[in-house]
């Protein structure tokens, strides 16, 4: 049999002109709409050709010329229609997007006043797929005419009509105003009551009731008020009914009160209990499965009790489990990843499990993964997991960790653009919250996303995971150098956006430290003086910490690196100085007294140029800087002044009885005294050692 | 929770006691059994549970008339749900298809599983009827995308297709998919999906 005809008979061109010719009568029209609604229903490549090929319009318009007309075949039309639609609409932004062009909304929502249940039931049904999207248009419910219609369509006798209502809310409900207002209307009561009812009605409920609380201590305490203690028993019942959608939705629901009201869920055998009903409903192959991963990972984000009790219940394990267990589709990948990654934010214990379990290179695999999600979520996990030093230098014994398989793809990351979509979709998230995105992302990213136009959430992630691990091991900085690491880095020091700047130079910061001269030498030319410098002076506290750090790790070890700062007629350590006269914070002020006590450290020449920059020949009576720095009360800071100190004064070398006077001039010498108590064990053996050398060249004040 | 899971899930603690710690004798099973009061109505919820998950309609109405005990969904479901399930049963699934989304077209719309398995069916049938040419087609223009979405789905699809390769289905690893217990049990898994659609039991 040639299969072209049986083909050619259903050609979509065919049947998309069946539904559209106006010669033919109803009942041709209706089966054309049956047979395209069951060729789309379940099928994505399906609604996607016929979308392209402009289908919606044509249903569309069947069902609003239909509309006005009470008969049974005008009834099956309708119910047709409206299904073809909601099936265009489900699970596709593309098939929303053409359904509210192409003006189906209204028509819709005539259906719900409809006199047949069945075109009621079909209208509610499409009308809820569209609002599950993020792109359904918002409803105002500060509007009184729409809170009106809201509560009648929860009210309404209808399953499918009170579902709409319960989506309308899970979809617009956003502000805290808006929360306030909807539970003020009557609407948490009315929610509450639907606990009680069908399935789909107590999914609806619990899925609007975690909206309507989200973020929002009074509407929970509302909740938990005085005569609602049973509706909290009742979501609590629901965590075990026998619908894994149903417990998944209680959960959740849970876990948005524990959220937003922390005293609540302080019970350790109920969070126990909450944690293993997800492990388990971590097991379902569909989406419970997958947005079981998320739920985990916002009740555990940034608490270290839940994270300690989560590992206590081998959720570590758990999830690496499932991680191995593999092919995952993408969604499922992030959510678990996103729960490693706060599993391990905190805790060592977590840490070291995950890399026993060698589930790693799944993770490095993950960072090149299509999607953008899992590349970030991988970014995030290898962050946590290696912000242990501890563990790396174990693991790296092994040759697991920090080897060409991870670097590559994470200096591929730096350079990742759809970032920069992720970033525009956290923003949006506002509109529209993701069911399960944690919202520590989420305000991570808007916070960002208010100063800046390019891409910080992947770009971040990845230094960050960067930064941990290129410190310390030189012989696998090479590596990261090789395949441009360095190069990009730099590019982003240069960023607009100050998380970027900061943590590209916390990570230069890390290569550099304990590097070889060919190896600082690449990183210098590659960044150059004027850089560097920009960054000693850059407007964030932070990032001149960082950058005097970097230079600090620079001029340490042999004499001749030391002249890097003397390059361009001493252009950084002139910024070095400045700062060291002039900057606020203590953290940076550490820093910059290293540096100057490194490169005090070098010959004749070095040790008179810090000398300069210290004790500045201008003039001013003002009190030297280095006293001030001898008396503050940061330690570090006063441990690093008496280091340079000591630097300054060596016995041995000619010119140190000059800088002797001088400093003896400058009342250094009596300030010194004074410390040889100095609480701090640190700055009491500096000032031991400089007051002998001091000595050596006789006590002037005799 | 229904009375049926509660019974269930007894035994299954009951049993899962007796795996992970002793043995239990026979003696002491039939103790620990006749221990366990049941009361008249859960009984009968427990049969009425029964006969409308299985699709006994007349049955059920006898029984709701007899013992007083009302169904938790409207009988008159059973009978669309019934003629989809032996749709499934006897090699209609197209058919079946249709009748589902009939009833309901969120259930293969937001089911993805049920969906593929179902269209892994109509291929089955395609293929036991010895239509190649078609058989292949559908696999390449229905199921092929699917396995594109789904890594565990592109595996069973694989499976499926493999049956062509044989001369003797009948005696080849994957004959057990032209088996009649294949078609019960894509029979059940839509079964299962239509009553949980259809649920209006209290929680």
């Amino acid at each position: 049999m040639p299969a072209s005809s049986a083909s050619s008979a259903h050609r979509p061109e065919d049947l998309i002109s069946r539904l559209s010719s106006a010669a033919a009568e109803d009942g041709g029209k209706l089966k054309a709409l049956r047979e395209l609604k069951n060729q789309i229903i379940g099928n994505r490549t399906k609604k996607l050709s016929y979308i392209k090929l402009g289908a919606v319009p044509s249903v569309v318009s069947i069902l609003s010329s239909t509309a006005a007309e009470d008969d049974a075949s005008s009834a099956s039309l309708l119910v047709q229609s409206a299904a073809a639609v909601g099936s265009f609409a489900c699970g596709l932004d593309a098939g929303v997007k053409a359904v509210l062009d192409a003006g189906a909304f209204p028509h819709l929502l005539s259906l719900i006043s409809h006199p047949n249940n069945k075109v009621v039931d079909a209208g509610a049904r499409s009308l809820k797929m569209i609002y599950q999207s993020k792109l359904a248009p918002k409803y105002d419910f500060l509007e009184e005419k729409n809170m009106e219609f809201l509560i009648s369509l929860l009210n309404n006798e209808n399953e499918n009509v009170t579902g709409l209502g319960a989506s309308i809310i899970s979809h617009s409900c956003e502000t805290n105003v808006e929360q306030k207002e909807l539970s003020d209307a009557g609407v948490l009561k009315r929610l509450i009551s639907l606990l009680g009812g069908s399935l789909c009605e107590r999914d609806a409920s619990l899925e609007s009731l975690a909206t309507v609380f989200k973020g929002n201590p009074e509407v929970v305490s509302m909740f938990l008020g005085p005569e609602s203690g049973r509706a909290l028993s009742a979501v609590t019942e629901l965590t075990k009914d026998r619908y894994p959608r149903t417990r998944l939705l209680a959960c959740m629901c849970l876990i948005t009160i524990r959220n937003a009201s922390p005293c609540y869920l302080q019970d350790v055998e109920q969070k126990t209990k909450l944690m293993l009903i997800l492990l388990e409903l971590l097991d379902d192959p569909g989406q419970v499965g997958d947005e079981a991963a998320f739920a985990l990972s916002s009740l555990i984000a940034e608490k270290e009790d839940l994270q300690q009790l989560a590992f206590e219940e081998n959720v570590v394990n758990k999830l690496c489990n499932h991680l191995q267990k593999g092919p995952l589709q993408a969604k499922r990948i992030q959510g678990i990843l996103l729960a490693l990654a706060d599993l391990c934010s905190k805790l060592e214990s977590c840490r070291s499990r995950l890399l026993s379990l060698q589930v790693l290179n799944l993770v490095t695999d993950a960072l090149t993964h299509d999607s953008a999600d899992v590349r970030a979520a991988a970014c995030s996990c290898m962050k946590s997991v290696s912000r242990s030093v501890k563990v790396i230098i174990q693991n790296l014994s092994a040759g697991s960790f920090m080897n060409e398989v991870i670097v590559i793809p994470l200096v591929q990351l730096l350079h990742d653009t759809s970032s920069s979509v992720q970033i525009w979709f956290y923003l949006d998230s506002n509109v529209c919250i993701p069911p399960c995105c944690s919202k520590r992302d989420i305000g991570y990213s808007m916070q960002h996303a208010l100063h800046c136009f390019i891409d910080p959430f992947l770009q971040v992630a990845a230094l960050g995971a960067i930064s941990n691990i290129v410190v310390e091991f030189s012989k696998h900085k090479s590596v990261f150098i090789q395949c441009g690491g360095v190069k990009q880095l730099v590019q982003l020091s240069k960023s607009m956006e100050s998380a970027i700047r900061l943590n590209a130079v916390w990570a230069l910061r890390n290569l550099m430290f304990l590097s070889d001269n060919r190896c600082k030498e690449g990183i210098f030319l590659e960044l150059t003086a004027s850089t560097l410098t920009s960054l000693i002076c850059d407007p964030e506290p932070s990032v001149q910490e960082q950058a005097l750090a970097l230079v600090r790790n620079l001029v340490d070890g042999c004499v001749d690196s030391i002249e890097y700062v003397f390059l361009e007629d001493g252009l950084i350590l002139h910024a070095i100085g400045r700062q060291v006269q002039s900057a606020l914070k203590a953290e940076v002020l550490v820093q910059g007294m290293y540096v100057l006590s490194n490169v005090a450290s070098g010959n004749e020449i070095h040790k008179e140029a810090v000398m300069h920059q210290l004790f500045p020949q201008d003039g001013s009576t003002t009190e030297p800087i280095m006293i001030k720095h001898l008396q503050n009360k940061n330690s570090q800071l006063r441990t690093a002044a008496a280091w340079a100190l000591v630097n300054l004064t060596f016995p041995s070398n000619p010119g140190a009885s000059s800088r002797v006077a001088k400093l003896w001039n400058a009342g250094v010498t009596s300030q010194l005294k004074n410390m040889v108590n100095d609480p701090c064990l640190d700055v009491k053996l500096r000032v031991k050692t400089a007051l002998g050398q001091f000595m050596t060249f006789g006590d002037g004040s005799t | 929770m229904s009375l049926f899971w509660i019974v269930i899930r007894q035994l299954a603690e009951l049993e899962a006691m007796a795996t992970s710690k002793k043995l239990i004798t026979r003696e002491e099973w039939e103790k620990k059994l006749n221990d366990v009061k049941i009361r008249k109505e859960d009984m009968n919820r427990l049969v009425m549970n029964f006969l409308v998950t299985e699709g006994y309609v007349d049955a059920a109405e006898k029984f709701r008339m007899e013992s007083g005990t009302e169904p938790d969904i409207d009988l008159a479901t059973i009978t669309d749900r019934m003629a989809v399930k032996k749709a499934v049963q006897s090699g209609n699934v197209e058919d079946a298809i249709e009748k589902v989304n009939d009833l309901n077209p969120e259930i293969l719309d937001t089911n993805p599983q049920l969906f593929f398995h179902l269209q892994q069916q109509r291929l089955i049938e395609l293929i036991r009827k010895g239509k190649v040419e078609e058989a292949l087609e559908f696999a390449q223009e229905e199921l092929a995308p699917r396995g594109e979405e789904n890594q565990s789905f592109l595996e069973e699809l694989e499976r499926t297709v493999a049956l062509l390769a044989f001369e003797d289905v009948s005696n080849c690893p994957v004959g057990e998919l032209l088996d009649i217990s294949q078609r019960l049990k894509t029979a059940s898994e839509v079964n299962a999906a239509i009553l949980t659609s259809q649920s209006h039991e209290k929680g």
